[in-house]
């Protein structure tokens, strides 16, 4: 086989560039280590060798992300022991130096240093509002998937059990779980405690809590900082949509799972409907007092409503506007999504195949989101 | 086919061109995958590897999406009582992936043992302590081969990992180092090598070696050919200096990921380190 010399390189900047110690071997300019016979120092070898474990600081001259504060695994933050460490730094051993864990952005408490991820797994707090689909029926509780390190748990005495009274859990209800809520269902729910492992414990006992029907899903991936649900003030609302198809309820759910549905009345709005129509003005505050008349066994049925088409295509639109922020990694929050769905509205109404366009893939996204970060 | 070498004696030059201390053009991306916790891409030369993390998740067997396929195994720590996250990784070699066409079974031992020593690795970096009771699935597929197959697996699993927001000590940042001379040659000026390809990798003596982050602090040692100890320091201080090239290379690729999406606003800014500095 014929063997072509290539003429030599210049050393590539790469070398250059992590000169931390210009007497070892690799950092050898060209003519050097053409005359040296390309033997390796081994005194070099043993200088570099013989580094301290932990070099403290890791600068090299692309660090202009300084600017942008962002830190990545083993960068050294601050030796300053003033600090705390909080989630995403560690100690290194036998040093004080607070070091980054994971790649993302300095966040500052007071004195509390923590790092946050530009991507992580949902990581539960009491109070999140969270969606979730029950993968498991145990005796007792409900093993439910909220995108988090662990299974979330459900226990039968967190939620609302039909009855029309707020009672105990009996033994009829322990055998009957599976009418509750079964294998594959969808709920929404509160987290209610937590674990020092990370587990979590959620509960339904709210009338805004339960099992979910006459939507779709939609798993937002990414939450903790990249482009996913941010917590915010409202979590879920109700928005009228376009094409006269009624309400459409949105909940977004912290751990980056959505629920897109038609906007059913509860029972409580009814009578509360009529209430004011009637005059009374009894501002019907559903709230745990008064929850026991309106509990019906209908909140575990798992049969649709009738939809109609203008509702579902409105649904689909939704569901491509949230798309279609993850893809373009804009954050998923009500104002993103309402004003998300107006401009995709607006897009459809311009476009070939009129407002009945639901399609928010590929450049109509990056339209949107365009459209969007304009605003 | 040998490898001429009384033409490295000459020109000083291996058979791709490149010099003793040179690494093969590394290119390599993260969140390949959009649906997955972590995802990667890296290219050493011609050898390709794609990884996707899942988790950490509940252990269990097809549960959070990706269950890891093909050569599974390696894993460490005990999902259950140990207080600690197990790292399970499947590698899928690709039939096509080297030279001649050959189907990898699910049991190959060396893959298995490939597999293992990712796990190993990792183990020592990821702060697996912050996840009890949970597993991290590793999945591995190698596309292409042309030598120095377990570092290109332990480099892409690490930028999985840090895609995926697994905390860790430090990135594991793996190459191979080898020696001009065979074993048989007993050659006293035998210069060492770094990133071997294919071709050398298969007549030349030569070591993988990984180590975490920027430290000397050795991760990962693997020697398959028999190589006089005399040489072996050459071998490994080379080996570990290209391994913290390897650091910075995709280091660079997380910063730069990470600077795009604070530019484009999916992560809110944090707060300067030098404004950390000042108070």
């Amino acid at each position: 086989m014929p063997i072509t010399i290539l003429p030599p390189k210049p050393a590539r900047p790469l070398n250059t560039s992590h000169g931390a110690h210009p007497e070892d071997g690799s950092s050898l300019s060209s003519d050097e280590s053409d005359s040296g016979g390309g033997g390796v120092g081994l005194d070099d070898g043993d200088i570099s060798m013989n580094l301290p474990p932990t070099t403290t600081t890791t600068k090299n001259p692309a660090h202009s992300s300084h600017a942008h504060s962002l830190v990545t695994p083993g960068e050294s933050i601050t030796s300053d022991p003033q600090w705390m460490r909080g989630h995403g730094t560690y100690i290194a051993t036998d040093t004080t130096a607070i070091t980054s864990s994971v790649a993302g952005t300095i966040t500052r408490t007071n004195k509390l240093l923590s790092v946050r991820p530009l991507r992580a797994r949902y990581t539960p707090e009491v109070g999140d509002l969270v969606v979730g689909r029950i993968v498991e029926v145990q005796a007792k509780r409900w093993r439910v998937d909220v995108g988090s390190t662990q299974l979330a748990a459900l226990p039968l005495s967190a939620i609302n059990l039909p009855g029309g009274i707020l009672r105990k859990r009996t033994e009829t209800d322990e055998l009957q779980i599976r009418t509750f809520f079964a294998e594959g269902d969808l709920v929404v729910a509160e987290v209610q405690q937590l674990f020092g492992d990370g587990g979590a414990v959620l509960h339904t006992r709210s009338l805004r809590y339960g099992k979910l029907r006459n939507g779709v899903f939609v798993a937002v991936s990414g939450v903790g900082g990249g482009g996913g649900v941010v917590r915010s003030r409202r979590q879920v609302w109700t928005m009228d949509v376009a094409q006269g198809a009624g309400q459409v309820d949105v909940i977004l759910g912290v751990n980056g799972y959505v629920w897109i549905s038609k906007h059913v009345e509860t029972p409580a709005e009814l009578e509360a409907g009529g209430a004011t129509g009637a005059g009374a003005g009894a501002g019907a505050g559903v709230g745990i007092t008064n929850m026991e008349e309106i509990v019906s066994a209908t909140m575990y049925s798992s049969q649709n409503d009738p939809i109609e088409v203008e509702t579902m295509r409105e649904i689909a639109r939704l569901r491509g506007v949230v798309m279609a922020l993850v893809e373009n990694g804009l954050r998923v929050d009500e104002d993103m999504v309402v004003k998300g769905y107006h401009e995709a509205v607006e897009m459809a109404l311009a476009s070939a195949d009129g407002p009945e366009d639901v399609y928010l893939g590929d450049e109509r996204g990056q339209q949107l989101a365009a459209a969007l970060t304009g605003l | 086919m040998p490898l001429d070498t009384s033409t490295y004696n000459l020109a000083l030059l291996r058979v791709d061109g490149r010099r003793w201390n040179e690494l093969r053009r590394v290119h390599a991306q993260i969140r390949t995958q959009a649906a997955a916790d972590g995802s990667s891409y890296l290219e050493m030369g011609h050898t390709k590897v794609m990884c996707v993390v899942t988790g950490p998740t509940e252990p269990g067997p097809r549960r959070g999406g990706a269950a890891a396929g093909g050569a599974g195994g390696g894993g460490v720590g005990s999902g259950g009582a140990g207080g600690k996250a197990e790292i399970v990784v499947g590698i899928v070699i690709a039939g096509f992936s080297s030279v001649d066409r050959k189907r990898y079974g699910r049991g190959d031992k060396r893959t298995l043992e490939l597999a293992s020593t990712v796990s190993n690795a990792l183990a020592a970096s990821l702060h697996t302590n912050l996840f009890p009771h949970s597993q991290i699935n590793i999945s591995l597929h190698v596309l292409s081969q042309d030598g120095s197959l377990l570092a290109a697996l332990i480099n892409a699993a690490t930028l999985a990992c840090v895609d995926a927001g697994i905390p860790m000590t430090d990135y594991v940042a793996a190459c191979t180092a080898g020696s001009t001379s065979t074993y048989a040659a007993n050659d006293e000026g035998a210069d060492p090598l770094l990133d071997l390809n294919h071709q050398e990798e298969q007549e030349l003596p030569g070591l993988t070696v990984a180590t975490l982050g920027n430290s000397d602090r050795v991760a990962v040692l693997v020697c398959e050919s028999r190589v006089q100890i005399s040489r072996l320091e050459g071998m490994l201080a080379v080996g570990v200096d290209g391994c913290k090239q390897m650091r910075e290379i995709l280091d660079r690729v997380v910063r730069e990921k990470g600077v795009r999406m604070i530019q484009e606003g999916t992560v809110e800014k944090g707060v300067g380190l030098g404004d950390i500095d000042m108070d």
